[in-house]
Order: C-alpha cells, then sequence, then structure tokens
C-alpha cells in the first residue's frame, strides 16, 4: 500500500537531485544548470519518461491587449505527439466574492458621513475534516488569512467587532447608519458566538479569542476577562434568519459579549481593517483612508461582522466590514489648506455687519450654505482605480437632495448620473466633486424611535446612583430591550429601582420583564436586562442605587484617579422598527487610597512594636535602684554637673552675700 | 548569684534568640521558593550526552540460495570491526540475527539482509522496501568475502546516515554532539505548517489551480512523511505584494546579494496564527507590470522562474514576468513548482543534504528519525543544563514545584526513550516511532520547565524591597537588643561590689515592700 503512493514519489526522485552549490548570506540559488527547462522536470508535468534533447519551444507572442494570447510551449517528443503545456489560461473571467461602496450623506449643520463598506466571503470548507488529513487543504482568496484560523479554532460561529469614538448627535444627525447595528459604544465592544460542549469551555475559546484578535488589532481586547464578560440574554441576539451552524452535535452555540469602554481608538487599529481587505488600501475605495483623516472625525466607528453559514458539511465565513465616520466640512477643509491653525487676516473676516466691527471685534455670520469641494479635499487622496477582483466593481453614492450636485472626476473631465452613484472602473483616478447652494436643504434625515441618556448621580465615594432617561419623541409606543453591564465594584440595590414620570407612570408599566444576575466580586458582572415599553410621547427616568466598593490595593489602575470608565447600555428597539443605540460611557469616582498607606502602617506599627519591646528589655536588663540609692550615688559620684552647681551656688552666695551687706549699708 | 550576671544572662539569651532563632525564621519566612532541581544529574548528563545510549537495529540475514549457518555471526563480527574502525559521537550497532525459517519478514518495518548468489558481487537497495540485497558469486564465498561485503553495504548504504552522523564526527567543537544543523533547517516539530503563497505585484485577479495539483502531487508525500512530521497546510492569494522586488526593477544588474537584502518577507511571516510551533512557506512571486520583468532571473519559457531558498523560513519561487491579464495559473505551471519545493522540503526538514538524494527513502526516513530522536534528546538535555545554569545564576529567582515536576517528568522521559532505543530485541519500526515521540515530548516539557513564567516575573522582584518593608521593624529591635547587650558586658566589676550591695538592699527592699503591703491589707 505504502509502497504505491511511494513510488511516484521516489520514482521522480530518483531521477532528480537538485544541487545547491551557491550559498551567500541569505539566499541559495539551486545551480542554475539545473534550474531550467530540463525535461526532467516536465516528466513529472507530463508524467511521461521521453528523452530531453529534441525538445523545441515555441511560444506565442506576448500581447496583453489580445485576450486569446495564451504563454504556451511545445514540447516535442519522440513522435509525432505534440503536449502542450499552457502555464497561465485565461479562458474564464476570474471575479471573487468581494463588493464594496462609499456611501456619501451630507448632515445638517455641514457635517457629512462617509460610509465604507466592503462584503466578502471566504472559500468552502469542509466541517469534520481535520487540517491534518493528508487531502485537507486550506484556501485564501479574498477572506483574510489572518481571521480564519482563529475562528476555527476558538470554535467561532460569528464574530462581531466594534471600534466606536465620539458622539452620534442623534437629535440633529438622526438615526445611526444601519440602524445602528454596525457602531458600538465608546471605545471596544466584541461579541461572539462560540460553540463548545460547556460554558466553561465556551469561555476559554472566548478569552483565547479575545487574546487572538488583541494581536491581531493591536488593541487591548486581551484586557477582557471574566470579570467583563456577560452572555447575553436577550440582546446581541442574532438574526433571526440565520441559524447558527453546529459542526458537533453534541455542542452547544453560547453567545458572549464584553467591552471596554472608552479605549483609545487609533491608526494602528485601522491599518490592520485595511490589511484585511483584498485591495489591502491599495486600490478601489479603501485607498482613500488614511488613518489621520479618518481619525480626525467627529464620529468614527470601525466594525467587523463575520458570520458562518453551512450548506449541509460545506461552509463558508461571510464577513462585513464597515468604516464609517462623520466629518464637520469646512473644519476639515481648513484643516486641509491649512494644516497649521493660524489665525484668519483681518481682510478675510466675515463678520456681521449688522453689529460693530471692526480689526478687534467681530461677530462671525452663520456659515455659509454655499460648498463646493472634492473629496480628494476631504480625504487628502483621490480613489485609485477600482478594486479588480470582483464582478462588482467599486461604487461611490451620494445621498443627497435635489440642492446638491455631484460629479465624479475622471482625469479632468466631470461625469453625472441621475440617481448620484458611480462605479469606478478600471484603474484611473477618480474623484467626487459635490458642490449645493443650499447645505441645509437635505435628504430627509430618518428620525430615532427613543432617545436615552443615562448618567450618574449622587456624591461621596461610598454610594452614587444612576439614572437612566428615556424618551419617546413619536406618537407610537416603543418596545424595546434596555441591556447593562456593570462591574462588581458597582454594587447595584435593584430595590432601589424607582421611575420618574410626569405621566404618573408606575415601574410595571414600563418595565414588563427583568433578567437580573447579580455580580460576584472579581467572578462576574452585574447583567441587567429590562424589557420595556415606552408609550407615545412620553419622558421617563429610571433610577437606581449603588454602593461603590473598595478595591484591593493591586486592583487600581496606574491612573487611579482618573476613574473608572463604566460601558455604554445598549438598547435594541424592537417595535416600531429594529434599531440599536448605546448611551455614552460613565465615568466613576472609586475612593482612592493614598498609596504610600501600606508603607506608613508598617513603620508606624513597627514604631510602636520597638517601643513596646524596648520597655520590656530595660526592664529586664537595666539595673534596678530605690530613688534613695539613686539620689545617693549622685551625691556620691561628684560629676561634672555637680561642680558646676557647687560653684554656681558659691558664687550665689557671695552675690547674696554681697547684697546683703550692701542692704546693711 | 550576682545580679549583673543575671543581667547579662538575661542580654545575651535575648540576642542569642534574636540571632539564632529570630533571623534564621525570618529568612525563611521570607526567602523565595526554590524548589531543588537535579543539578548535577543534568549537568553529569550534559557532560556525557550519549553516554547511557547504544543505539541497536536489527537486522534479519536470510539466504535464498545457500544455507550459512553461522553467516550471521560472521557479519555480526565484521560490522563490529567496521564500526569499532571510527570514533564514534553515539555508540551504535547492528543485530544480526538470523531469519528463522517460520517467520514472516515484513519488508516495510523490519530490515532483511537478503543474500543472492548471483554471476557477480553487488548491492541492491530498493526504493520500497527496507531490504537489502547483496549479489554474491562462488569465488566470493570461497575466498570468504560474503560477510565483510554485508556488513560493509550494511553499514555503507543502508545506514549510511548513522554512519555519517553517529559515527563521522566532524565536528571539531563538541565531540559529545550530532552535528546536522545545516543552515537551512527548520528545527524539527512533530507537526508543521506549509503556507503556500501565490503573491502578485498588483491587484488583478488571479487563480491557480492549487486544488487539484496538491492533491495529485502533494498528499502523496504527506502520508508518506506522516510517520515523522504531519503537516496542515494553507494555500493563498496575496495580491498587491510582491516582496519589493519591485525596488530591484531600477538597479542595474541587480546581484543575488541585492535580491537577499531587499527581499520583505515580514507581511508575509508576521500574520500566522497557526496552532503549530514551525511553518515553512513557499511563496510564488509575480512582479507587477509596471515594475517590468526582473531581469536577474534566469528563466526559460517553460520554466519562467527561479526557486530560491531562504533559510529557516522557505522557497521562494521568483518568476520574471509580471502575469498576464486575468490569468489562471495551470497545473502545468504548478507541478514543477511543489515538485522543485518538496525537494526543498527535505532540506528545510534536514532529510537530505544537497548531495543526498531521495533514492531509498524507506531507509532514510527511518535513518532521520534515529537522528532525530537523538538530536531531541541533546536539545532536551540542553534545555535542561540552560534551566539550571540559569537558576544558579540568579540565586533571587524562584523555583516553583511544576518546574521540578517537569524536570523529573522530563528526565523520566529521557530515561524511557534510551531504553527503548537500546533495547537489542526490539527495533522495528513502531518502536522507532515510540522513541521518537517520546523525544518530543521531552523536548516540549523540558522547554515547559524552562519557560515557566513565574520565575522571570519573580526575578524582578528586588530584594532592597524586602530590606525596606522589615527594616522599621528590625532596625530599632536589633539596636535595643544589641546596645543592651553591649551595655550590660561593659558594666565595669568595681561596680559589681558596690551593686552587689546595692542589689541586695535593692532587693530587701523589693522582697520588703510587698510584705509591708499584705501588712497594711
Amino acid at each position: 500500500m505504502r509502497a504505491n503512493l511511494v513510488c511516484l514519489w521516489a520514482f521522480i526522485a530518483a531521477r532528480n537531485s537538485i544541487a545547491v552549490n551557491s550559498i551567500d548570506d541569505e539566499l541559495v540559488i539551486p545551480n542554475e544548470t539545473e534550474s531550467a527547462g530540463s525535461a526532467d522536470q516536465t516528466c513529472s508535468i507530463l508524467k511521461s519518461s521521453n528523452s530531453p534533447e529534441n525538445n523545441t519551444y515555441t511560444v506565442g507572442k506576448k500581447e496583453r491587449e489580445e485576450p486569446e494570447i495564451v504563454e504556451e510551449l511545445e514540447i516535442g517528443l519522440d513522435g509525432d505527439t505534440k503536449i502542450n503545456a499552457v502555464l497561465f489560461s485565461n479562458e474564464t473571467i476570474i471575479k471573487y466574492p468581494f463588493g464594496e461602496e462609499l456611501t456619501l450623506k451630507p448632515l445638517p449643520r455641514n457635517f457629512m458621513l462617509a460610509s465604507f463598506a466592503f462584503e466578502l466571503q471566504s472559500n468552502n470548507f469542509t466541517v469534520g475534516k481535520t487540517e491534518s488529513a493528508y487531502d485537507t487543504y486550506r484556501h485564501y482568496t479574498v477572506f483574510p488569512k489572518a481571521l480564519s484560523p482563529i475562528l476555527e479554532y476558538t470554535q467561532t460561529r460569528q464574530l462581531h467587532l466594534r471600534f466606536t469614538h465620539g458622539r452620534w448627535d442623534a437629535e440633529s444627525w438622526g438615526q445611526l447608519p444601519h440602524n445602528g447595528t454596525k457602531s458600538g459604544g465608546n471605545g471596544v465592544e466584541l461579541w461572539a458566538v462560540v460553540e463548545a460542549g460547556s460554558q466553561h469551555e465556551a469561555f476559554e475559546n472566548w478569552i483565547m479569542l479575545a487574546n487572538s484578535l488583541s494581536g491581531l488589532f493591536c488593541s487591548s481586547i486581551n484586557f477582557i476577562d471574566v470579570e467583563k464578560t456577560t452572555y447575553p440574554v436577550s440582546s446581541f441576539q442574532p438574526a433571526e434568519e440565520r441559524t447558527i451552524p453546529i459542526f458537533n452535535s453534541s455542542n452547544q452555540a453560547y453567545l458572549l459579549r464584553a467591552a471596554l469602554a472608552n479605549e483609545p481608538i487609533c491608526t494602528e487599529n485601522l491599518t490592520p481593517f485595511l490589511k484585511l481587505l483584498p485591495t489591502r488600501g491599495r486600490s478601489g475605495i479603501s485607498s482613500l483612508l488614511d488613518g489621520h483623516k479618518v481619525f480626525d472625525s467627529n464620529w468614527h466607528s470601525l466594525s467587523i461582522d463575520v458570520e458562518t453559514s453551512c450548506n449541509g458539511d460545506t461552509c463558508q465565513y461571510q464577513m462585513e466590514e464597515n468604516i464609517e465616520m462623520v466629518f464637520n466640512v469646512p473644519n476639515s477643509l481648513a484643516r486641509a489648506d491649512n494644516p497649521i491653525p493660524k489665525p484668519v487676516r483681518d481682510s478675510d473676516l466675515q463678520c456681521d455687519e449688522s453689529k460693530p466691527h471692526d480689526s478687534w471685534e467681530c461677530f462671525p455670520l452663520p456659515q455659509s450654505k454655499h460648498t463646493n469641494f472634492q473629496l480628494s479635499k476631504l480625504f487628502g487622496k483621490k480613489i485609485l482605480g477600482s478594486n479588480l477582483i470582483s464582478e462588482n466593481p467599486s461604487k461611490v453614492c451620494a445621498q443627497v437632495s435635489d440642492s446638491w450636485t455631484v460629479y465624479v472626476g475622471i482625469d479632468d473631465d466631470l461625469f453625472a448620473t441621475d440617481d448620484n452613484c458611480f462605479t469606478i472602473k478600471n484603474d484611473q483616478l477618480h474623484d467626487i466633486h459635490l458642490k449645493s447652494d443650499n447645505t441645509a436643504h437635505l435628504k430627509e434625515c430618518e428620525d430615532v424611535p427613543l432617545f436615552v441618556s443615562r448618567s450618574l448621580t449622587g456624591y461621596g465615594q461610598d454610594s452614587g446612583g444612576l439614572r437612566t432617561v428615556f424618551s419617546n419623541p413619536s406618537n407610537e409606543s416603543v418596545q424595546a430591550i434596555y441591556f447593562e453591564s456593570l462591574p462588581w465594584y458597582m454594587r447595584l440595590y435593584l430595590s432601589s429601582l424607582k421611575i420618574e414620570s410626569d405621566a404618573g407612570l408606575e415601574i410595571g408599566d414600563v418595565i414588563k420583564s427583568t433578567f437580573y444576575l447579580p455580580a460576584i466580586d472579581r467572578e462576574r458582572p452585574t447583567h441587567l436586562e429590562f424589557n420595556i415599553t415606552i408609550p407615545a410621547e412620553t419622558t421617563l427616568a429610571l433610577t437606581y442605587q449603588f454602593d461603590k466598593a473598595l478595591l484591593k490595593y493591586a486592583e487600581y489602575p496606574p491612573d487611579a484617579n482618573h476613574g473608572f470608565e463604566i460601558e455604554s447600555a445598549l438598547v435594541t428597539v424592537l417595535t416600531p422598527i429594529h434599531y440599536e443605540m448605546r448611551t455614552t460611557t460613565l465615568l466613576l469616582s472609586l475612593s482612592t487610597p493614598d498609596f504610600s498607606m501600606p508603607y506608613n502602617v508598617i513603620i508606624l506599627t513597627s514604631t510602636v512594636m520597638g517601643l513596646a519591646f524596648g520597655t520590656l528589655f530595660n526592664l529586664m536588663v537595666k539595673k534596678l535602684v530605690t530613688i534613695e540609692e539613686a539620689d545617693k550615688k549622685a551625691s556620691a559620684k561628684v560629676g561634672l554637673k555637680a561642680k558646676l552647681i557647687a560653684k554656681l551656688k558659691k558664687l550665689k552666695g557671695k552675690g547674696d552675700k554681697v547684697n546683703q551687706l550692701k542692704k546693711d549699708q | 548569684m550576682s545580679q549583673l550576671f543575671l543581667r547579662r544572662v538575661v542580654a545575651v539569651w535575648f540576642a542569642a534568640i534574636y540571632a539564632l532563632i529570630g533571623l534564621p525564621l525570618w529568612y525563611k519566612l521570607t526567602t523565595i521558593y526554590r524548589a531543588p532541581l537535579p543539578g548535577e544529574y543534568v549537568s553529569s548528563l550534559r557532560e556525557n550526552m550519549h553516554a547511557d545510549v547504544h543505539v541497536v537495529v536489527p537486522v534479519y540475514v536470510r539466504s535464498d540460495t545457500y544455507k550459512f549457518p553461522d553467516i550471521h555471526r560472521a557479519i555480526q563480527a565484521q560490522a563490529d570491526a567496521l564500526l569499532r574502525s571510527k570514533p564514534s559521537t553515539i555508540d551504535w550497532s547492528l543485530q544480526v540475527m538470523p531469519a528463522e525459517k517460520n517467520q514472516t519478514l515484513d519488508l516495510e518495518s523490519d530490515y532483511v539482509l537478503t543474500l543472492v548468489l548471483d554471476d557477480f558481487t553487488g548491492y541492491a537497495i530498493p526504493y520500497d522496501s527496507k531490504e537489502t540485497v547483496v549479489f554474491f558469486d562462488d569465488t566470493a564465498v570461497l575466498s570468504n568475502d560474503v560477510p565483510f561485503f554485508a556488513a560493509q553495504t550494511l553499514i555503507e548504504h543502508t545506514f549510511a546516515a548513522e554512519w555519517t552522523h553517529f559515527s563521522g564526527s566532524t565536528s571539531v567543537q563538541d565531540e559529545n554532539t550530532l552535528d546536522i544543523d545545516s543552515e537551512m533547517v527548520i528545527s524539527y516539530s512533530p507537526t508543521m505548517h506549509l503556507s503556500l503563497s501565490l503573491l502578485t505585484g498588483d491587484g488583478r485577479p488571479v487563480a491557480w489551480d492549487i486544488e487539484s495539483t496538491l492533491n495529485q502531487y502533494f498528499t502523496p508525500l504527506r502520508r508518506f512523511l506522516s510517520p515523522l512530521v504531519n503537516f496542515t497546510v494553507d494555500t493563498s492569494i496575496l495580491p498587491f505584494n510582491d516582496l519589493n522586488l519591485g525596488s530591484l526593477h531600477d538597479v542595474q544588474d541587480p546581484s543575488w546579494q541585492d535580491l537577499a537584502h531587499s527581499v520583505d518577507l515580514s507581511e508575509l511571516s508576521s500574520i500566522n496564527h497557526y496552532r503549530e510551533k514551525n511553518v515553512v512557506n513557499l511563496a510564488i512571486v509575480f512582479p507587477s507590470p509596471e515594475a517590468g520583468q526582473l531581469a536577474f532571473i534566469n528563466a526559460t519559457q517553460d520554466r519562467p522562474w527561479q526557486s530560491f531558498m531562504v533559510p529557516q523560513w522557505g522557497a521562494l519561487v521568483v518568476n520574471k514576468e509580471a502575469l498576464p491579464d486575468n490569468a489562471r495559473i495551470t497545473q502545468d505551471y504548478l507541478a514543477p513548482v511543489i515538485y522543485s519545493f518538496a525537494c526543498e522540503l527535505f532540506q528545510f526538514l534536514g532529510l537530505s543534504s544537497e548531495k543526498a538524494d531521495l533514492s531509498t527513502p524507506y531507509t532514510t526516513i527511518d535513518s532521520f528519525k534515529r537522528i532525530m530522536t537523538l538530536k531531541n534528546l541533546e536539545q532536551g538535555v540542553e534545555t535542561l543544563w540552560s534551566l539550571v545554569k540559569l537558576t544558579n545564576q540568579f540565586p533571587q529567582m524562584s523555583v516553583p514545584k511544576r518546574v521540578l515536576a517537569d524536570v523529573e517528568r522530563a528526565v523520566e522521559l529521557r530515561l524511557q526513550a534510551v531504553e527503548l532505543i537500546n533495547d537489542p530485541k526490539q527495533g522495528n519500526e513502531a518502536i522507532w516511532n515510540e522513541a521518537l515521540r517520546l523525544s518530543n515530548d521531552f523536548v516540549q516539557v523540558c522547554e515547559r520547565a524552562f519557560f515557566h513564567k513565574e520565575m522571570v516575573q519573580q526575578n524582578f522582584f528586588p530584594q532592597e524591597h524586602k530590606i525596606a518593608v522589615y527594616l522599621p521593624l528590625l532596625g530599632p529591635i536589633s539596636v535595643i537588643i544589641f546596645t543592651g547587650l553591649i551595655k550590660a558586658l561593659r558594666e565595669k566589676h568595681g561596680d559589681d561590689a558596690e551593686d552587689h550591695l546595692n542589689g541586695k538592699k535593692s532587693l530587701k527592699f523589693d522582697s520588703d515592700k510587698p510584705l509591708q503591703s499584705e501588712d497594711t491589707s
């Protein structure tokens, strides 16, 4: 059996011996006489053993424009048979499952949302085939090779990662893009569906996943631990239309979630995002993305969603990557013109002329409603052609009202379309021109179904409170799930839950069901999920109290006085529309010890002990005498002091005598 | 007893308790735990690296035509003499045994020497078994040359690898260790990852018939190598990465050195999240059309690429021309690349040096197993020795119990492996596989012991901290005790007489008082 397997191999091996002659510092080059064109090599291709001498080569013309031309070679063999060895064929058009789109949406007050969306799919892989099986080969084309092994060895079936920073002004900008499902709270947020035999195993996989992602995205995701991880019950649920494939039928799927509040997000997080794309930021719309510009925005969100979908035993990963940001257009343009801010010349000042104005005093006019700018100025670069690998060429769309005109600029030509969507073609440089006479006239922003804000109340270092205000502006009642995960050092009293409402609502009217998993010190965070209904046009507030726990000496972070970031709460609106939003993060200040105190305590205690011991020791070792004896001894021993005293007394005595004499006289 | 004497005794007692009980107790309670490692045993192991190893390989002799009743003894004697002729790093010998009549020999697992009567003398080693065929003629029988010839064939050809590595100790620096380190060789581990990448300098779409090529040409190799090393394989297409070869375009007549200096493998090497410890790479690189053709590549029409080996990394296949538009790389292109890579793979594994060919893969792999087992034993002992040296050099470093347990386990594993190797009755393939597995475990356990994280962590905890924390307590107490002692000792004897009187008085006084108070009460 084995002999047959080896047969082919050994046969080839016996005929060839690769000789390596020269070795330089880094590379070893096979002997050049052996390296190319020997028929021994082609024998293995053609699986015949003809003599090498009479090979003739004819190679087709190399003209890249002609699609039919193939580099080919014909090897004349002993007889008349000719076998064509085609090295590169181009009969089929190669396309990969990849799509990218950039959406530009002007927002009120000269803001603009730029939303980059990428979609890609992995190659198929078969469930239940071990990697080390002899005929198992994993192939990667567009799906990132860096991500796939992580998902496999942690048995992750769904992965959702969010990097978000900034404030989304919901009152003015309306709904978040993608109904809020693609943006997290301030900082980093991660949730995943992990397949495992037990919750313990799921948690181990989860920690492994977090550590691996931490390395991949250059971020502190590895700080996710048992204190931060929750198992959401009704929030973060995978979309219903997708079933989660379970590879081993004795296993279960576990949903785990954790967030790192206010984790700084920077260029080093964007670079891995670009590296995951098959275009690597070198072509297509991703060529616009530059850390300096992305993180200069008022709000930005980077997200990745990977889902596993299976058809029988054949599975594949589907990945969506979104990079979204909101610019203040005038500010960004000004910064592009003038990277170092300088005061405006007085001649360039636009002052409100109805008010007093001179070189020192100026009330600025409201911002101009006219705008005319190019995307290349906003991002610092032009779009470097389309992605060439996908069926769908890269696309740029602008969602604007009639007051705006949008052109695509290729070289010096400008083109416009009816729907303001442009297809990027080939590898030419593209630029988008946006022009408007009335920047305030925009496409209608969709209203947010619910406003939520959360804040800390109370003062002092031993207790506090949380107050969450829900406000439903619409005339429909809103049903939602409120999810909150609080660290264990906020000792929550659910009994103190109160409702403040002008409409006189009771808790039972608002909170339909509660899931509450109390925290365990250093082992579990507080996990709270409310199923709430907010009646139409109502504002209400939920408050509850908590105690602040004392941390151990070593549990304080290096900047202990900064306070502790509390992650944002999630509100998932179920009706009337599906929408997700998050509150802002909070900064909780705990009582922070004076860190030199332990040493002070040591010193103080030691001193007391030293004093006690000294007294005891002296009692036992020193000589005990009565006072009389001591006095006697002191008088017997005439010391220097005694002599001095005696002399002084003498002097005094003389003086007294003299005085007496004087008095007498 | 004089009062001074009593006071002195008390002071001395305090000082004695302080110095003899207090200090040792304090020291004992505050020192870092250091498990007692078998340092001497490890260093003796290292000094006489393979002293307790004696590799014995059983060989069965059979003869088809003539019956030689004592041929195995004669061959044994000749083989022993031949092996003695060269100084050996590792003791090894053949155990020549006659093949019993009813014994069925498995040519794929046992070494068999077959003597065949022919018109000439010669030998043959088939590539599909572990049989050695020695041809002899009648004159050889008459002149009694057959045993010597058989012994020579066995040692110099069938066991050529052992002959060079175990006996032919050419290394000057250390006679005790095996030298199979070529600069190419990727350190051995039982599972390895193979990463094949297709790199293009631009973003145009490319495809390759890699699955079918690998299934046809690489699967047999994986299966064949599986007792030795198991591979996991992935392939990927990476656009926009030409390993910085484009920069060579401007260079006039670039040399190999230029190539070596400008190739940038960082991206290929850094994005790996493989579970295997060792990775072998194959990168097929096409320059971008803008970069133009790479003039230094010695390419021909049917083989437009040249292969380079990067030490301990893998193979680099550099193409002269950019890919045509919309190209699908066919099996015709890939098969020679995979073949060439497979040959290089043997070098990366250390299975063959540049000269050796794989005409006898069965015996080569078996020999490689033996060499690797011994190399592993060596490597593990070196790791243990480093651990012992490290703990000796840093007296402040903690040595947890776990490390001790690992070291003990490692020593035990080593003994098990050595026992298997030394047993002359067991020499078949399964035993060597087991020995290799044990030696792999040995290396792993040794490394786990060495890289225990607590050892390093504790090393950064300075000893001064201990002094700083305890000084406020120990300082005053020491001062009190010792000044008290000195004072008591320095008190003059002149005082003693007086003290004696005074003492009596005071004692009397003391004893009077309670009496008085008793009276009053």
